[in-house]
């Protein structure tokens, strides 16, 4: 082989390993949150989520499909999240057609940390184009202000009980009594779980078994008898947790051809609604609903040990300074 | 109480060694407590504290 024919052939070998990527470029996904991303927190609501796609000049492209793929923070940090066996899984993934270059959803974020959304847009076209959007959810400071609230009672009970057992002579009864007392101020709360079916009339929807730590497929189908328009079908599909009912995903009017799945975990080992809502012309809503009793999963021991030893510490911590404390007025 | 038990034994240990004992015994029961109560899985402990825990942030729940 000649050079020439060698050069023309690695010319056209690396065009066409370009071609791709300069074709993608013609479109742009662009993804918002609302409310913005610095506002997001953990269990605070729905939030609405938005891919736009748009063309070169910016113009949202007018139809195609967005392949979307919500993943969990992943583990790492010393202390675990309040549901550690969420993080690195995957949360959802779904295909929403683009309307408008629009595909919309809303979202409850179910731990801090940084999520990964991959989106991969494809027009009727055949065009492609993929990107992923790191999401950095913070804790609520609510949270924060709780632990911060804990440790210090922590502390001060091991403040007292240093004191006490330093104590060489009488005056310790106050002290226990206090000991006592602040023992007692510990939270409470409440939990649940159970299990239920649902009916089906002229459409179908299924859920897998769903387990924390673990997606589960949900499919919606319009059953044979009932006639789709060519236009397809408004469909809305809620997920709501029953314990505190809130809404933890919902998709609203969107047009689907008489089918639709998705992959969505449910991070709460609690009962749940899974609602759908399909808006035909010239009829009534066809509504489906199935109850998911969810399997919840006990979090490893060792996931709690990091927050254990800080907790001791804390109380330890109290126990020195308590002790000091004393000795420091009983040699004055 | 201190001197009662010193009684009965029938021998005293010095301050500082008595006050190690008596907090790792309470650091223990501190310990064994705070275990039952934020990471054990009995359900009627866990169901009575599972906000408590999900509201502290660092202690893992499901």
């Amino acid at each position: 082989m000649s050079l020439k024919s060698l050069l023309a052939l690695v010319a056209v070998a690396v065009s066409a390993l370009l071609a791709a990527p300069l074709w993608a470029q013609d479109l742009n996904i662009l993804f918002k949150t609302s409310p913005s991303i610095d506002r997001l927190r953990p269990h605070a609501g729905r939030v609405g989520l938005s891919v736009l796609v748009t063309d070169a000049a910016g113009k949202p492209i007018e139809s195609g499909w967005a392949e979307i793929r919500l993943d969990a923070p992943k583990p790492g940090g010393f202390f675990s999240t309040d549901i550690p066996l969420v993080e690195g899984t995957r949360l959802a993934e779904m295909r929403l057609p683009l309307k408008n270059g629009k595909a919309e959803w809303q979202y409850e974020w179910p731990i801090r940390g940084e999520y990964r959304l991959a989106v991969e847009a494809s027009t009727v076209d055949g065009k492609k184009v993929s990107k992923t959007f790191d999401i950095t959810v913070r804790e609520s400071s609510t949270k924060w202000l709780m632990l911060g609230g804990f440790n210090l009672g922590l502390f001060l009970f091991g403040f007292i009980a240093g004191r006490i057992f330093t104590a060489t002579k009488g005056s310790a009864a106050s002290l226990i009594v206090a000991l006592l007392l602040s023992a007692t101020a510990l939270p409470s709360a409440v939990a649940q779980i159970s299990q239920a079916l649902e009916q089906t009339v002229e459409a179908t929807l299924t859920v897998e078994p769903a387990v924390v730590g673990k997606a589960s497929r949900i499919t919606w189908r319009l059953d044979g008898g009932v006639n789709v328009p060519s236009k397809g079908a408004m469909l809305t599909l809620v997920i709501t947790q029953l314990e505190e009912g809130h809404t933890v995903f919902a998709i609203e009017k969107l047009l689907v051809a008489g089918e639709f799945a998705l992959y969505f975990q449910f991070v709460d080992g609690s009962e749940h609604s899974v609602t759908a809502v399909a808006e035909l012309p010239g009829r009534n809503p066809i509504r489906t609903e199935q109850r998911v009793s969810v399997t919840a999963v006990e979090p490893p021991a060792t996931a709690a040990l990091p927050a254990m030893v800080l907790f001791l510490f804390v109380i330890a911590l109290g126990l020195g300074v308590g002790r000091w404390s004393k000795l420091r007025v009983a040699t004055r | 109480m201190e001197r009662t038990v010193a009684r009965w034994l029938g021998f005293a240990v010095p301050e500082r060694i008595s006050f190690l004992i008596k907090s790792s015994i309470f650091l223990s029961i501190c310990g064994a407590t705070l275990f039952i109560a934020l990471a054990s899985s009995y359900p009627a402990v866990h169901d009575t504290l599972h906000n408590a825990r999900h509201a502290l942030a660092v202690v893992p729940c499901h």
